[in-house]
């Protein structure tokens, strides 16, 4: 065989996408459709059965959830308080600041 | 128009189904399985060996029950399956140990194949030779060598003629990815082929 062209690999390509298409239709039986739904009632008695689990699992993202929001709040109030310190602190300073200075004249 | 009457009542009666299952008549489950089952069947077996649709059908409809509290409803059931389907296949294709698959090579027969495609001068020979069990055998070889991602995408794109927004939706990825997995997959088929053909002509020399 010579060197294959883009348009030899075009044709291959195509070639395979056709068969690819002509692949025959699989039939899956009734039996199989009863396998797959007694998988899936199986599963789900299994899921009935972990429901406590299920349910404390909640429970704890719930309590998780509610501990890291009023961590938030906390760490959002020390930010606000404490900027009110350093305003007051500011105040407080400048104030000496006046109050000393004709002492120093 | 009514065709589309007709899909409409099924969304709906789908969606029916769907919420009775979910609130515990799970045996009704078993009327989606018969209604889609061959829609499943069709999809996985474009993806996966004859000998696995089965199995790997029935994985779809496993997690496609557990899937259920997900659905949202907006797109119709059958798209939703769809996707489901394809995305077991890809994980098929993840999972599965190289070894289990039987080891494929090309030989005399698929090198006189592809000669015969290339001097193939009418459409119906050309399909003829499609047809042919060299066409199916050479299409295994060439896939086994690509990642699961690569083999999805190409099958989906190149092999289905899907959209890259369609084969996106099917996947799961964005656009830009399929495009670029797309593009790296064909690259690498066209290469395997180049590369066997010189094997094949080194051997000749």
């Amino acid at each position: 065989m010579t060197r294959l062209s883009d348009e030899d690999l075009n044709k291959v390509e195509r070639a395979l996408a056709e068969a690819h298409r002509s692949r025959q239709e699989p039939a899956l039986s009734e039996d199989w459709a009863r396998h797959v739904m007694r998988d899936i009632r199986r599963g789900a008695a299994g899921s009935r059965h972990l429901m406590p689990s299920a349910g404390l699992a909640r429970v704890v993202w719930r309590a998780a959830a509610v501990a890291a929001m009023l961590a938030m709040i906390f760490a959002g109030s020390v930010l606000v308080y404490s900027g009110k310190d350093k305003l007051e602190l500011t105040a407080l300073l400048s104030h000496e600041f006046d109050a000393g200075a004709p002492l120093v004249e | 128009m009514s065709s589309l009457i007709g899909v409409q009542t099924q969304v709906a009666d789908d969606l029916e189904v769907i919420d009775r299952v979910l609130h515990g008549e799970i045996d009704l489950f078993a009327e989606l399985i018969t209604r889609y089952q061959q829609h499943v069947a069709r999809i996985v077996n474009r993806h996966v060996p004859p000998d696995r649709v089965a199995e790997v059908a029935h994985d779809v409809f496993v997690r496609a029950y557990s899937g259920l509290p997900g659905f949202s409803g907006r797109a119709p059931f059958e798209h939703w399956l769809s996707s489901i389907a394809v995305r077991t296949c890809y994980q098929f294709w993840r999972t599965i140990r190289q070894k289990e698959l039987p080891a494929s090579a090309l030989t005399e027969e698929h090198q006189q194949w592809m000669e015969r495609v290339l001097a193939a001068d009418s459409d119906d020979r050309f399909r003829e030779q499609a047809r042919r069990r060299e066409a199916a055998d050479l299409l295994q070889w060439a896939l086994s060598h690509l990642s699961a991602e690569n083999r999805l995408v190409l099958t989906l794109v190149s092999l289905e003629g899907h959209s890259a927004r369609e084969a996106a939706s099917l996947l799961g990825w964005s656009v830009a990815k399929v495009k670029v997995r797309a593009y790296r997959a064909r690259q690498t088929m066209r290469k395997l082929f180049l590369e066997q053909e010189r094997q094949d002509h080194d051997a000749t020399q």
